[in-house]
């Protein structure tokens, strides 16, 4: 606070004109008791198929707690994790429950009836309502001081390419899937692409240029008047690139050039998604960002860990299948390293323009459609957090008893200031966001 | 169009004139100076009072007719019949007549860059050449295959739909599939496409459904999943006119999701089943896609470049690339980035490699100097190779940087933006302008090789191969194209009518009639004779039931047939319902825009626009007059008449037909008065009564079909004739008249005369050609 000689002129810095001082002074928000302008950043990552939960969940509540053989990956991270146990989707109605589970996991809300047949159950379409990313995306992009370039950012990995509602889990707005991009070298090309473009235009407008000097000296003094003009255009345009690659110095992740969308290279393609993801933040080009393994139901045969099976095929193994469930237990640790990959790129890479790292100031939150894979239960669906920013009290182990989980996608907004009083279906948002 | 709301008002004022014998012989340079000079500055001019130029293309006859009637303003009819004669003769060949403007100041081929028309067509083209070409039959309809099952498995049968509409219902769609309530259709084939821009497709279905337009993998409309009550899908697409392109329809019947029956049997509730899959073209209504713009065969993707361009410079009446500006170079970096995404995300179908494959570097750096080769339409000589291929190659880690530097390069490059620009280019160049001129895009492999074989050069072979060219889709669409800019119809159009006075002609009727034209001129084109004479004198016009039965026939038919309307009383272009409607008010015709529309367009001949814009007198403030009465009335000052004493009397021969073009024989119980006439260049005036009189004159002068050539020229060529050399025109204009009237003959002898002869050639040197 010392920066700041008064409070008009913090509030200038806040870019509040003095006009609505009062008022401000009245708002918990942004009162000289908050903290001012610090970033806030969510990322949820998605893996399918429910977990197995003797191997997942603590035994303990509190501070003081284990983690077991899948959360084992998040050890470094024990003391800025925290783990949510007894939260329910509680939201029923048209489809299955592997369809319900993508599409009301951060909608809070039923499904539309539709023409897509589960397993069970019946058909159903999209969802009716938009998802919690979105909600804290748009009240985000709402206010100049938090507005980025994109709002929010959709990744993938291995995502089938047909939009149904199995492989869908971020909604814009009623009926309005978003489909994740699962293709690195895509994502790369809508986070650089504008500017690789000019990088590419500036390395040969020499070549252009004298060319051009080429041609105008063999052409009579009337035609050579267009291209001299087009000359100065040339010169002009030179001019504007070098301008703007001064004033955006954006730092990009190196990728391996031709990595193919295949299974065996779902190691890879994760990797190459986390940095682009770590990079995006670092640009500021979002505070929000979305990263989908697979589908609902999803089928990765993770032969790198020496499992030729597809994971669901798997997850609906009896519980007494011995063999079925040491392979869940290692496909889902190995969701979890890709998490703790995130929050260890995170934690190497230093707050731009703030203290600490940026794990300071984002919280991962680790989640899936199903709370375990055979019963396709919802109850006790996986909830693991790690990072900071959002106020919660993190290096904890909690057993809320079952409660449903719109209020936790609530105390996600209320976490970036959005006190919204109700998301996605109203009848399970009594008592409000829980208080974590 | 400002003009034609301008009036000039009427009736020809009978000038007597009195003083004859005494003024003798004064002659034109004299009579110049003292009557003209002060206004018009001695060489024709100008002055600060009245600073337009004393030019245009009104012959001596026409001229001395006017500044008998009109001039010394302050005195109009004081000159002698000979004065005027005299004054006129001395003007006309001193610097008004187009010749001695042409003496005075010569014109030139100029340096030109690619039109807007043309930078599309180069890039599609320039993609184009890598992937198959369409070979499009005959045959009109999409191919449908019929599976019975819910994912295209199986298929018992296949036809050809003539378009998708199809209420199913309860029952399966054919014989062959048992099972009504689980089946799925895919429908195939080539969008034919003659609009420029964004199209909408809609797609109409209680089913899953998806549509793929000029993209097969990734569909514009994605309603597989069907959700809440959504049943009409809307997507859209860019597409270049003259071009076909990959269309794919699927639909299911039934719930989709897992492929257990069981688990469908307990939880189907089927709804009846119908598809219906519509556009709206450019200009056009939302309608069943028909049968006509859909064929069963198949055409590769096409990539259309979506950037805005500024337009092209039309002040000369046809578009031009002779100037630039910011904006139209900012369009060209976006095309280029545009361009270089496309082919960079389509690399391996073009250079027919895969990520796997070994000499897939190699290939991607032979894809680009082809690619840059196309671009420049001129074999790549070492030096040019290395700066703009092998350099970037050498200087990229990777070569999908190399290939995207390339792309940018060649996109820019002024040997891509511009017009044979190495003027050394000798018959690559030819070839270059050979194809432009036909087809609006560079030249195909086989006309290259021809010049580099020294081909071209024989006027023959490039007779033949302006032959070969033509026929193409993306030429036949020029053709079209120049016949819609002699129509005036290129633009955007707007015919809101009267509701009272005309209750029916609406938008469904506007785009009926714009079809009916856009057959006629189909027809036209691709008929053996290709005569310019129907445009007068055809007396049958394509319509369906709407159109027949608004336009006084009976039919129940809703085919686009031919048909005879109003007793043979119609001309061709000159009464369709579409162009009387367009050049007419709301609530009442327009013979003023009538008029100038044959002036300018037919008869070839210049107007300068109206010195004040003016409202027309509304017709209920005059309510004793008719329409020809009152146009009279307003254009009768003397200003008005320089021009509208030529307009008037040709709009007036079409006022048997009213604001929407239906025959008529009173106005407010008024009959008729379609008598009309008009000052050729050369010759006498002729007088005409109605529509067929006037479509038989201008039919058989030789004004309106040189008129014709020249302004197909300058459409073609995009140059100014006079450019070419003074016999150009003449020998264009006898070649035309020798072929019938051929319009497809005349396009080609404009290319075989205008191919060869390039910036390089000046005028002295074309003057000197045997």
């Amino acid at each position: 606070m010392s920066k700041h000689n008064s409070r008009r002129e913090f509030l200038r810095h806040l870019g509040l004109s003095a006009a609505v001082a009062p008022f401000v002074m009245n708002s918990n928000s942004l009162g000289f008791a908050a903290t001012p302008q610090r970033k806030q950043r969510l990322v949820i990552i998605f893996s399918p198929n429910g977990v197995f939960p003797d191997e997942f969940w603590p035994d303990e509540v509190g501070k003081d707690f284990k983690l077991k053989e899948i959360l084992r990956p998040l050890e470094p991270f024990k003391n800025r994790t925290l783990i949510v146990h007894g939260v329910d989707d509680r939201v029923r109605g048209d489809g299955d429950g592997h369809m319900r589970g993508i599409g009301c996991l951060l909608t809070g809300i039923e499904l539309f009836p539709g023409n897509i047949q589960g397993g069970s159950d019946t058909p159903a379409g999209w969802s009716s309502g938009l998802s919690i990313d979105q909600e804290i995306r748009n009240y985000l992009q709402n206010d100049p001081t938090t507005r980025t370039r994109f709002g929010s950012l959709e990744f993938g990995v291995m995502v089938p390419d047909h939009a149904d509602t199995w492989t869908r889990m971020v909604y814009a707005g009623p009926n309005k899937p978003v489909a994740p991009i699962d293709d690195p070298y895509q994502m790369f090309q809508k986070l650089y692409g504008e500017l690789k473009d000019r990088e590419n235009f500036a390395s040969v407008l020499d070549e252009l240029q004298g060319d051009l000097e080429t041609l105008r000296r063999a052409m009579n003094d009337e035609d050579r008047k267009l291209l001299d003009q087009q000359t100065t255009f040339v010169r002009e345009f030179e001019r504007q690139v070098a301008d703007d690659s001064a004033a955006e110095q954006h730092v990009e992740p190196k990728l391996e050039p031709n990595i193919e969308r295949q299974n065996d290279n779902m190691p890879k393609l994760t990797a190459m998604q986390i940095e682009l993801l770590v990079h995006g933040f670092l640009n500021d080009f979002a505070r929000v960002a979305t990263f989908q393994i697979t589908n609902s139901v999803g089928q990765p045969r993770m032969t790198w860990l020496g499992i030729d099976e597809g994971h669901h095929g798997i997850s609906h193994e009896p519980d007494t299948n011995t063999e079925a469930v040491a392979k869940l237990v290692k496909i889902n640790r190995w969701y979890c390293e890709q998490v703790a990959l995130l929050a260890r790129r995170l934690d190497e890479t230093p707050e731009p323009g703030g203290d600490g790292t940026m794990l300071d100031h984002t919280m991962v939150l680790w989640t899936n459609e199903l709370g375990k894979g055979n019963s396709h239960t919802h109850d006790n669906t996986p909830f693991v957090m790690v990072g900071a920013g959002l106020g919660f009290e993190m290096g904890r182990s909690l057993k809320l008893g079952g409660v449903p989980h719109n209020r936790l996608l609530m105390a996600l907004a209320h976490g970036f200031g959005h006190r919204i009083d109700s998301f996605g279906n109203r009848d399970f948002c009594g008592d409000g966001p829980l208080l974590l | 169009m400002t003009w034609s709301r301008c009036f000039s008002y009427g009736l020809l004022v009978a000038v007597v004139s009195l003083a004859t014998a005494d003024v003798s012989a004064r002659d034109g340079q004299t009579v110049f100076a003292e009557s003209c000079a002060t206004c018009h500055g001695e060489a024709g001019g100008g002055t600060d009072a009245f600073p337009q130029p004393l030019a245009g293309d009104l012959s001596v006859s026409q001229l001395a007719a006017l500044v008998q009637e009109t001039m010394p303003e302050d005195d109009p009819g004081s000159l002698s019949n000979d004065e005027a004669r005299a004054v006129v003769e001395f003007a006309f060949h001193g610097f008004y007549s187009p010749v001695a403007k042409a003496r005075s100041q010569p014109p030139r081929i100029e340096l030109s860059r690619l039109t807007v028309r043309q930078h599309r067509q180069s890039l599609a083209d320039l993609v184009a050449s890598f992937v198959g070409t369409p070979n499009i039959g005959d045959e009109r309809g999409m191919k449908g295959e019929y599976f019975p099952s819910r994912h295209f498995k199986d298929r018992v049968f296949e036809r050809v739909d003539a378009n998708i509409d199809f209420d199913i219902g309860s029952e399966s769609p054919v014989a062959q599939m048992k099972d009504a309530d689980q089946f799925s259709i895919r429908w195939q084939g080539s969008l034919l496409v003659s609009e420029t821009g964004w199209h909408e497709f809609v797609v109409r279905t209680s089913q899953a459904t998806r549509l793929f337009v000029n993209d097969n993998e990734h569909a514009i409309v994605d309603a597989w999943v069907k959700s809440g009550d959504e049943h009409e899908h809307v997507g859209r697409a860019y597409l270049l006119a003259g071009r076909t392109y990959p269309i794919r329809l699927e639909f299911s019947r039934n719930n989709q999701g897992v492929s257990d029956e069981k688990v469908h049997s307990q939880h189907e509730q089927l709804e009846k089943a119908s598809i219906n899959l519509l556009w709206k073209p450019p200009r056009g209504k939302l309608e069943t896609i028909p049968s006509r713009a859909i064929a069963p065969d198949w055409s590769p993707e096409v990539f259309v470049c979506t950037t805005p361009f500024p337009p092209d410079d039309r002040s000369y009446g046809w578009e031009r690339g002779t100037s630039i500006s910011p904006a139209w170079d900012e369009a060209t970096t976006t095309a280029a980035i545009e361009a270089a995404e496309y082919v960079a995300t389509h690399i391996d179908e073009l250079a027919k490699t895969t990520l796997s494959d070994e000499q897939r570097p190699a290939k991607i750096k032979d894809f680009c100097a082809a690619f840059v080769e196309s671009a420049f339409r001129t074999p790549l000589d070492e030096a040019i190779r290395e700066q703009y291929v092998d350099r970037h190659f050498a200087a990229a880690e990777q070569e999908s940087v190399a290939l995207r530097r390339v792309v940018l390069l060649a996109l820019k490059s002024p040997r891509f933006l511009f017009r044979e620009i190495d003027a050394s280019g000798g018959d690559r160049n030819t070839a270059a302008r050979l194809a432009y001129i036909v087809s609006d895009s560079f030249p195909p492999d086989w006309l290259s090789r021809q010049a580099d074989e020294g081909k071209l050069t024989d006027e023959s072979n490039r007779r033949l191969a302006a032959q070969r060219m033509l026929e193409s889709r993306v030429a036949r669409q020029k053709q079209r194209e120049f016949l819609r800019t002699w129509l005036q119809i290129d633009g955007v159009v707007e015919m809101q009518k009267d509701v009272e006075q005309f209750p029916g002609f609406d938008e469904t009727m506007v785009s009926d009639l714009r079809t009916s034209l856009e057959l006629f001129l189909d027809e036209l084109l691709s008929s053996e004779t290709a005569d310019y004479r129907e445009l007068f004198l055809a007396q049958e016009i394509y319509a369906n039931d709407r159109i027949v039965n608004y336009y006084g026939g009976e039919t129940s038919d809703p085919r686009f047939l031919k048909y005879r309307l109003d007793d043979g009383r119609r001309a061709g272009m000159l009464t369709h319902p579409y162009m009387m409607a367009m050049f007419a008010h709301h609530d009442s015709t327009s013979p003023i825009h009538r008029g100038v529309f044959l002036a300018r367009s037919v008869l070839g001949q210049t107007l300068k626009p109206p010195p004040d814009a003016v409202a027309p007198f509304a017709a209920d403030l005059h309510p004793e007059l008719t329409t020809r009465e009152r146009v009279a009335m307003q254009t009768r000052p003397a200003a008005c008449m320089t021009c509208h004493h030529v307009i008037n009397p040709l709009g007036f021969a079409l006022e048997r037909f009213d604001a929407v073009g239906r025959y008529r024989t009173v106005e407010r119980e008024r009959p008729i008065n379609d008598r009309g006439r008009y000052q050729p260049r050369n010759g006498d005036a002729v007088e005409f009564s109605g529509a067929r009189e006037l479509a038989d004159y201008l039919a058989a002068s030789s004004q309106v079909s040189e008129a014709f050539v020249e302004q197909m020229f300058h459409f073609m060529v995009q140059q100014s004739i006079a450019a070419y050399g003074v016999e150009t025109k003449p020998k264009l204009h006898q070649a035309f008249i020798s072929s019938g009237y051929n319009i497809r003959q005349l396009a080609i002898e404009i290319a075989v005369a205008a191919s060869p002869i390039g910036r390089e050639h000046d005028a002295e040197s074309l003057a000197n050609q045997p």
